[in-house]
C-alpha cells in the first residue's frame, strides 16, 4: 500500500466519510465497542456519530479511550486500518474531542489555508 | 356638562359622596344607573376638596342587577361617618361594595392611584409616592404633582405595604442624661423600592423577635420622615419609624416580593463615579485569583481574594473580597455575582471592594442575572473585556489583551503616555547567558546590586551597609518570536527562573563551578513556547527613544484555551467577510 503511505491523509469525522471513499484518512475518535474477535471496533467522533474500524490483525491489547486511526475508507464507509495510536488519558492534558472536531471543521471549511495535499511521488 | 351625584349603599352604610364621571353621564341619563340597582364599582378615584371633604369619582361601574329586578332597599343602611362602622348583620352582604379602601393591598410600597386616576405603584388613594426618589408625583402626569399632598402624606398613614426584610440590625442601646433607650433598624424592599425602618423602645419589644431577615411582612401605620442618609446606602429620601399603632404581620404569599433592591451601575460607568462611592454592581465572574492572607496593622490575619467582573458594557473590573466571603467564594463555572453596597476605589484606576456592609450574592434570582447569563453564554465568554483596573502582576483579573508580536509594532503599543500591557503566545529563540546574573544585596527586601569591596565584603549603597555575602538575581535578555515578528524582552527574577527552569542561586553556583552544565540550562530552555504577559514602554535615553519590553509573567501555553481562541477568531474573521 505504498500509495496510502505517500498520499496525504486528511483528518476527518464521520460526516466526511462518504466524501473520502477509497482514500486514506486519519480518524480520531473515542473507542465505543470492541468486537469479541478483536478484528473490528466502533469509534465515535466529536459530534457523537459512530464509525466502524476494521483491523488487518486482531487487537493484541485492551483498547479504550481516544484513538487515532490511519486507514482507508471502504465503499461501505468502514475504515480499514493499518495502524492506530492510543492517545493516553493518564498523561498530559486530557484530549478534548469536541474541540478537535471544531478544529477539523475549520480545516475543511478553509482548504485554501490548509493545503495538506502532497503530490504523490512516483 | 351636568354632574351626577350618586348615593351608594353597601347594605350597612350609605354614602352620598359619589360623583359620576362625565363620560358615564349617559348611564344616569338612560336610567341604566337607577336607584336600587346593584352594581359593581370597578374603577374610581378619590379627590379631596378644598374643605377637606372627600369625593369618590366613579370611573367605571357595572350594573349587575337592574333596578327593576330589585325588590327594594337591601338592609338597613345608615349614613356612614368616618371612624364608625357597624358590626356584621344577619342580612346577606350585597355584592356592591364601594371601596373606600384600596382594592389591592399588594400594589407595592405606598401604591394606589393618583388624582388623575393613573394606577401607579401607590397604595394611598390620595396621592402617589415614588419611593426611591421620595418625590410625590405621578409618573404618568406631571400635573399631579402637588406639594400640599406631601404633607398630607406624612399625616395620612392608612396604607399597608408588603415587603421583605433584607437586613435586620441588632438591638442598640444607649444611656444618656435623658434616660435609657434601645432601638433596632432594618431595611425592607418591595417591587418599587426600599426603605429603612426603625423601632424604638416598646416597638423593639413588640417586633424584634417576630421579624426574621429574608421573610415578608405586611406593615402598616409607620410614620415617615426625611432620611438621615449619612449612615446608609438605602435609596430613599425617607425613612420609616414604627410607633404604637404600627402593625407587622407575617405574609405567607411572598414569592413575588423581590429579595433585594439594587440599583446596578454598569461597570463601564464606574469610571464616571467618584472614588469612595457606594455602588451596586452585577456581572459575570470571569476569573478569580487564589486566596491570599494579609496581616493587618493590628496584627490580625485576614483573607483576601480578587475576582474579575464583566458585564454587558464589555468592561471588566477587579473586585476584592475579604474574610469569610473570600474564603467561601467559588468562582468555578463563572457565576453571576452581584454586590450591593460595594465600595469604589481609584486603586489601579477603578476597582471595587466588598466591605462588611456590602451584600454579596452569587447567581441571584433576579432578572438582571438571567440577562447576564444569557449574554455571557452567547457572546460574553469570548470577549477579553477591557479592564478598568490596571494589573501590574499580569495574571488573572486584568485585561489579557491578546496580541501577536507584529500587532505590537503596527499598533505602536507603548508609544503613549502610559505603558501598555499585552499578552502573546511566543517562542524563545535566543537567550543571552552572558551577564544574566548579578550580585544583589542579601537583605530581604532589597535587590540592589552590591559593590564587591574585594576584601570579602560587599557593599549595598541603598541599605548603606556591608555584607559578607550576596544573593544572585537574574536579569535575562531574550528574544521571543511568533509567526509574524520577534521582540527583545527583559525577564526579571521570577519570569527568568520560570523560563530557565532553575532558580537564580543554583544558576549562580553552576556558572561559577560548571560552565558546561550552566550552558546546558540555556540550551534546554531555548525554543520553548510560552504565554507571555509583557509591558512595553517607549523610553528615552540621551535623545534616543527605544521601546523597552519587560516580561511581567510567563505561563505555559494552555492549548485548549489557545485552540478555542484561534477557532473563535477564525470564525469571526470569516463572518466579517
Amino acid at each position: 500500500m505504498a500509495s496510502l503511505l505517500d498520499a496525504s491523509k486528511p483528518r476527518i469525522n464521520c460526516s466526511m466519510l462518504s466524501q473520502h471513499i477509497g482514500r486514506g484518512v486519519c480518524f480520531v475518535g473515542r473507542v465505543e465497542k470492541v468486537h469479541p474477535t478483536g478484528k473490528t471496533f466502533s469509534v465515535s467522533d466529536g459530534e457523537g456519530k459512530s464509525a466502524t474500524v476494521e483491523l488487518n490483525e486482531p487487537l493484541e491489547e485492551e483498547l479504550s479511550g481516544i484513538v487515532e486511526v490511519i486507514g482507508m475508507v471502504s465503499s461501505k464507509g468502514v475504515i480499514t486500518t493499518t495502524t492506530y495510536n492510543i492517545l493516553r488519558e493518564d498523561k498530559g492534558i486530557p484530549f478534548d474531542l469536541e474541540l478537535y472536531n471544531e478544529a477539523l471543521k475549520v480545516i475543511h471549511d478553509f482548504p485554501q489555508y490548509y493545503p495538506f495535499e502532497v503530490a504523490a511521488s512516483g | 356638562p351636568s354632574r351626577f351625584r350618586v348615593m351608594m349603599s353597601d347594605g350597612r352604610h350609605t354614602l352620598s359622596s359619589f360623583m359620576l364621571s362625565t363620560q358615564l353621564n349617559h348611564m344616569a341619563e338612560e336610567n341604566i344607573l337607577a336607584p336600587n340597582c346593584i352594581c359593581n364599582l370597578k374603577r374610581h378615584v378619590t379627590n379631596i376638596l378644598k374643605d377637606g371633604r372627600r369625593v369618590v369619582i366613579i370611573l367605571e361601574i357595572d350594573v349587575i342587577k337592574p333596578a327593576k329586578d330589585v325588590a327594594g332597599r337591601i338592609g338597613d343602611p345608615t349614613p356612614y361617618t368616618e371612624g364608625q362602622s357597624k358590626g356584621p348583620q344577619s342580612a346577606p352582604v350585597p355584592e356592591n361594595r364601594p371601596p373606600l379602601q384600596p382594592q389591592n393591598r399588594n400594589e407595592g410600597l405606598l401604591g394606589g392611584r393618583c388624582l388623575k386616576g393613573h394606577n401607579t405603584k401607590c397604595m394611598n388613594p390620595y396621592m402617589c409616592v415614588e419611593l426611591t426618589s421620595g418625590l410625590i408625583r405621578c409618573p404618568k402626569n406631571e400635573e399631579c404633582r402637588n406639594d400640599k399632598l406631601r404633607f398630607l402624606f406624612f399625616f395620612c398613614n392608612r396604607w399597608t405595604i408588603r415587603a421583605r426584610v433584607t437586613n435586620k440590625g441588632s438591638i442598640r442601646t444607649w444611656s444618656n442624661s435623658r434616660g435609657d433607650g434601645k432601638l433596632f433598624s432594618m431595611e425592607i424592599v418591595d417591587e418599587s423600592g426600599e426603605i429603612r425602618v426603625t423601632g424604638f423602645n416598646q416597638e423593639v419589644d413588640k417586633f424584634y423577635s417576630l421579624i426574621e431577615a429574608g421573610k415578608v411582612y405586611y406593615i402598616s401605620k409607620g410614620s415617615l420622615k426625611l432620611a438621615n442618609k449619612q449612615y446608609t446606602s438605602v435609596k430613599n429620601d425617607y425613612e420609616m419609624t414604627l410607633n404604637g399603632e404600627s402593625t407587622i404581620i407575617p405574609c405567607e404569599d411572598s414569592c413575588d416580593v423581590p429579595m433585594v433592591q439594587c440599583d446596578f451601575v454598569s461597570i463601564g460607568d464606574l469610571e464616571n463615579r467618584d472614588k469612595d462611592a457606594i455602588v451596586d454592581v452585577i456581572g459575570v465572574c470571569k476569573s478569580v485569583d487564589d486566596i491570599s492572607r494579609l496581616t493587618t496593622k493590628s496584627n490580625r490575619e485576614v483573607s483576601k481574594r480578587t475576582l474579575s467582573l464583566m458585564d454587558m458594557s464589555g468592561k471588566v473590573v477587579t473586585v476584592t473580597l475579604w474574610g469569610e466571603e473570600a474564603e467561601k467564594f467559588d468562582g468555578s463555572s463563572q457565576p453571576v455575582v452581584a454586590i450591593k453596597g460595594a465600595k469604589l476605589s481609584d486603586f489601579g484606576g477603578r476597582s471595587l471592594s466588598a466591605s462588611f456592609s456590602s451584600t454579596l450574592m452569587i447567581n441571584p434570582d433576579i432578572p438582571e442575572a438571567y440577562k447576564l447569563r444569557g449574554w455571557y453564554d452567547k457572546e460574553g465568554h469570548a470577549m477579553d473585556g477591557q479592564s478598568l483596573t490596571e494589573v501590574k502582576g499580569g495574571s488573572g483579573g486584568g485585561n489579557t489583551n491578546w496580541k501577536s508580536l507584529s500587532d505590537v509594532k503596527t499598533e505602536h503599543l507603548g508609544h503613549g503616555d502610559k505603558a501598555d500591557y499585552y499578552t502573546c503566545v511566543a517562542t524563545i529563540v535566543f537567550l543571552r547567558k552572558e551577564n544574566c546574573l548579578y550580585q544583589a544585596c542579601p537583605s530581604q527586601d532589597c535587590n540592589k546590586k552590591v559593590v564587591d569591596q574585594q576584601n570579602g565584603m560587599f557593599r549595598c549603597e541603598k541599605c548603606d551597609k556591608e555584607f559578607p555575602n550576596f544573593k544572585y538575581r537574574l536579569i535575562l535578555s531574550a528574544n521571543i518570536a511568533d509567526y509574524g515578528d520577534n521582540q527583545w524582552v527583559t525577564c526579571f527574577q521570577e519570569s527568568a527562573e520560570a523560563i530557565l527552569g532553575q532558580n537564580a542561586a543554583y544558576l549562580g553556583q553552576l556558572k561559577d563551578s560548571n560552565e558546561a552544565a550552566f550552558d546546558e540550562v540555556f540550551q534546554h530552555a531555548n525554543f520553548n513556547t510560552f504565554v507571555f504577559r509583557n509591558r512595553v514602554k517607549l523610553e528615552t535615553y540621551n535623545d534616543e527613544s527605544r521601546i523597552k519590553a519587560t516580561v511581567m509573567d510567563v505561563k505555559p501555553v494552555d492549548h485548549k484555551e489557545y485552540s478555542k481562541r484561534l477557532i473563535l477568531n477564525i470564525r469571526k474573521l470569516a463572518a466579517n467577510h
